[in-house]
């Protein structure tokens, strides 16, 4: 019974994060397109959960799903109501053919890569302790053998906000200029 | 509990992941490709805590926080980019932008 | 003896380098009296030396001295070594000894020029040079010092860096020059190869004795030697040479460094026995080298140019000493001939200091009257040139004649030549004597002609130049074959000769030479001042200097110049040009088309992107 509940949830998530994803890419709307990535951002939370990754879960609902989505949504409400006359491609028109060609072959190729099994590398899953995915653990793990890329996490997301605050203190600048021109 | 073997989530996250890449490729709002780019990053974090439990290892999950930290950085500058182009009223189109153009 | 030795080889070096490094900080006098007194104090440290050698017994006389290790390569070690026996102290006397005069004549004749010190740091070089090159103890140091004589001549030839005439002038030279530095190197190579050493004595006793090695060694030495000391067929720079400044062309083209040749060969006489024919070859060379040189120098009309070929002529004479093994006769000659040709090479030099640089004799025709210092001294400088007695050149020149006769038909043939040699020896040295210094003054020379203070130059010239005419009258006397002989004494330890005429061959020849000598002067005087007989025509093949020119130019430079032409036509406009055109062509055009792939579409970008990836994993499931 706990099985068949599982196998539920779990196309009911992985239904949910593939038509939140369809309707990321196809609404000409970006603002119904963030809100549909919260939606695929929180079925892929419920999916984490099925995986044993509470607290991955946890951060991905509430860093990336809360803060990281907020400010896209500050974002495109600041810049104003632009919606797209044409949302699909214009350009060459072999772009299109050539993007559903790749994404096409990738897809392919991954399914022929699961059907060949890969070298029976896709067994049955291990069984595992009560606190596998707990932030003790994660945290363990990243302050003894991970250290340095945790460390390195951090100066990327230092480098990313003066990057940010550069971008802002640019254009203002080059504005006034444009301004004064 | 006995759930989806591990080639649901490889070929879940290939779709996700070829979905993001449709439209990174065939949309021109830069808001919607820095979104699309959001998937396929999340395609990604899917495999690797997939294969975390598959092997019984937290490091794929470390893998996954590292990756949503990128994703934040990615996000603060595509979105100072955005910014900086919407103050200037460029219009917001990626075919605009072909000052690379050979 | 050795400190001696080393304080004369040292001393011109520092003056060198003090010149150098100083630069506009040594004042222009003292840049000469510099040079002046460091060549001084070289000769007076290879007097100090001669008298130190003097003092010990012949069988060690001979002192070599290692400084150090100046080249290691593999097993063979070449020493910094410098070698004071009976033959380099000669040699170093008169570098040093001639050489003190006439750079101290060069403070007078260069006075006034934009870069005395430049010049004098050259002349100091070129004394090292020179006195490395006698005093090195081994082929190495030999081959060195020969290649910076080479060198400080062309800086000299060139002294006049304004004049284009000059700068090819010494090109020419060096040119030529290089080419004899290299046959000696070969030489040099099959010497190790062979001995391995090039100390002279290590290469004397293990050399090959005979065979196509020994003949080849030889005739590389040869090479370099024809080269050093403008012999046929390496002779043509000789006459440009005289582009250089005046002392230069005493100092270097009369005097030392082209009479290097001859000091290699009698330096490296064992190597040259061992091939009897390379030896006969420079005998012959030296005997057709003085006949064209005399031919040629009736007809030239520059001072300097005549001067220059009786110089080629002269060496020539030393070539054919040092070709039969009169050894010591040709040392002789070559001593005697550096004092009277440095004094030709002056006077002429004063002359052209007091008449504003012209070399042309018809112009300076009659200057006699002018200039009675100079007209003296170079009248005893012609007769020291012909060889009458008591002068200097009777002495040695008519030895190395004699010689001649003591060495079978082949030195008779020779002995021919030289003595027709001395006959032209009188026309052309008087020649350029009467029209010079006799008759009326021209025009021309009245009018430009100039007294230094009252004198007929600088009180630095007057001395030097008389110095060398006292040396020119007395110098000969110093051996008088039948009767005494100190030199061949002196030299016979390292030098011995394997020619020596008997006292019948020596009255025999002096008189033939004597009688043929004066009787050129006496065409000279029928010719040129009783002009009793109209001069006739020149013959255009003297005046073209027997075409050597125009053959170098035909069989180097025309048919290089043809070839290379051939070649641009045939090979390099088709298939190399072809090549690269095509080849640019082709980037252009995959260019051009390869640029549409950079539309600046972002999103093209990552469809190339997302492609690679695709067929990146397609060529990992193929390879799997």
């Amino acid at each position: 019974m706990a099985n068949f509940l599982v196998w539920v949830v779990w196309f009911g998530a992985a239904f949910g994060c593939l038509v939140s994803a369809l309707a990321v890419v196809s609404f000409s709307n970006p603002f119904y397109s963030a809100l549909a990535l919260i939606g695929n951002l929180a079925s892929l939370a419920v999916l984490y959960l099925l995986l044993g990754g509470e607290f991955v879960a946890a951060g991905q609902v509430l860093v990336y799903g809360g803060a990281v989505m907020v400010m896209f949504l500050f974002v495109i409400a600041y810049l104003g109501d632009r919606t797209d006359e044409s949302p699909w491609s214009g350009g060459p028109t072999w772009q299109v053919l050539g993007a559903v060609l790749a994404g096409g072959a990738i897809l392919a190729e991954v399914i022929v890569v699961v059907g060949l099994k890969a070298g029976n590398l896709l067994e049955q899953p291990k069984h595992i302790s009560r606190s596998f995915g707990t932030p003790e653990a994660l945290g363990r793990l990243f302050l003894t053998d991970h250290l340095l890329a945790f460390e390195i996490t951090s100066i990327v997301l230092l480098v990313a906000a003066v990057g940010g605050v550069v971008l802002g203190a640019h254009a203002r600048a080059s504005l006034e200029s444009d301004a004064r021109a | 509990m006995h759930g989806p073997d591990i080639q649901w989530y490889v070929i879940l996250s290939a779709i996700l992941f070829t979905t993001g890449a449709l439209g990174v490729m065939l949309r021109r709002n830069p808001l919607i490709i820095l979104l699309s780019v959001e998937i396929m990053l999340n395609a990604a974090n899917l495999l690797l805590i997939a294969f975390s439990r598959l092997h019984g290892r937290e490091d794929g999950q470390i893998f996954a926080i590292s990756v949503m930290a990128v994703a934040a950085s990615e996000v603060v500058v595509g979105l100072g980019l955005i910014v900086a182009m919407g103050r200037r009223n460029v219009e917001l189109d990626v075919d605009k932008l072909r000052t690379l153009r050979g | 003896m050795s400190t001696a030795a080393w304080i004369c080889l040292l001393l011109p070096l520092a003056s060198a380098v003090v010149l150098t490094v100083g630069g506009t900080a040594v004042p222009r006098r003292i840049a000469g009296y510099v040079s002046t007194l460091t060549t001084m104090g070289a000769f007076a440290a290879a007097v100090v030396a001669f008298f130190d050698m003097w003092s010990k017994a012949p069988v060690e006389r001979v002192a070599t001295t290692t400084s150090w290790t100046w080249l290691a390569a593999g097993q063979y070690h070449f020493g910094l070594t410098l070698l004071a026996d009976q033959v380099s102290i000669v040699m170093m006397l008169i570098v040093s000894g001639v050489g003190s005069l006439i750079v101290a004549y060069s403070v007078g004749y260069m006075d006034g020029e934009d870069e005395e010190r430049r010049f004098f740091a050259y002349m100091s070089l070129f004394v090292f040079s020179m006195l490395l090159l006698v005093e090195g103890g081994n082929l190495l140091l030999l081959l060195a010092g020969w290649g910076m004589v080479g060198l400080s001549s062309y800086l000299l030839i060139g002294y006049y860096q304004d004049r284009p005439s000059a700068i090819a002038a010494a090109k020419k030279a060096f040119v030529m020059n290089a080419f004899g530095d290299a046959t000696m190197a070969l030489a040099l190579f099959l010497l190790i190869q062979h001995t391995g050493a090039l100390d002279y004595v290590t290469v004397f006793r293990n050399a090959p004795h005979h065979g196509a090695i020994a003949n080849l060694i030889a005739l590389g030495l040869l090479g370099g030697a024809l080269a050093k000391s403008a012999q046929i067929p390496l002779h043509t720079w000789l006459p440009d040479a005289m582009e250089g400044p005046t002392p230069v062309s005493a100092l270097i083209h009369a005097a030392t460094m082209v009479t290097a040749g001859v000091y290699l060969i009698v330096r490296c006489h064992p190597l040259f026995e061992n091939a009897w024919a390379v030896q006969d070859l420079a005998a012959g060379l030296g005997a057709a080298t003085l006949l064209m040189a005399g031919l040629i120098a009736l007809v030239q009309t520059d001072i300097k140019r005549v001067i220059a070929y009786s110089t080629m002529s002269q060496i020539g004479y030393m070539f054919v000493g040092a070709g039969i093994g009169a050894y010591p006769n040709a040392l002789f000659h070559l001593m005697t001939h550096a004092f009277f040709k440095a004094l030709l090479f002056l006077a002429a030099g004063i002359l052209i200091h007091a008449l504003t640089g012209e070399q042309d004799i018809r112009k300076l025709a009659g200057v006699g009257k002018l200039m009675p210092f100079t007209k003296w001294v170079f009248l005893i400088g012609s007769l020291a040139l012909v060889g009458i007695f008591p002068f200097a050149g009777f002495f040695s020149k008519d030895s190395i004649i004699a010689a001649c006769l003591a060495h079978g038909t082949y030195g008779a043939i020779i002995w021919v030549a030289c003595v027709i040699g001395a006959f032209l020896t009188g026309v052309y040295a008087f020649r350029l004597y009467f029209i010079v210094f006799t008759g009326e003054p021209t025009a021309w020379a009245r009018e430009h002609f100039h007294k230094h203070h009252g004198k007929e130059g600088p009180i630095s010239m007057l001395w030097t130049v008389g110095t060398l005419a006292v040396l020119a009258v007395i110098g000969g006397w110093l051996q008088f074959a039948p009767i005494w002989h100190p030199l061949t004494t002196w030299l016979d330890p390292i030098a011995a000769p394997i020619t020596e005429p008997s006292n019948f061959q020596e009255w025999l020849s002096s008189a033939f030479a004597i009688v043929l000598g004066l009787a050129g002067i006496g065409v000279a005087y029928v010719l040129y001042v009783a002009r009793s007989v109209p001069v006739p025509q020149a013959v255009t093949l003297f005046e073209k200097k027997f075409y050597w020119d125009e053959l170098y130019d035909v069989v180097w430079y025309r048919s290089s110049d043809a070839l290379s032409r051939g070649l641009g036509t045939i090979i390099e406009l088709p298939l190399i040009g072809g090549a690269i055109t095509a080849v640019s062509g082709l980037t252009g055009a995959s260019s051009r088309e390869l640029s549409m792939a950079q539309n600046g579409l972002v999103r093209t970008y990552a469809l190339a992107l997302a492609g690679g990836v695709a067929v990146l994993a397609l060529i990992f499931l193929a390879a799997r």
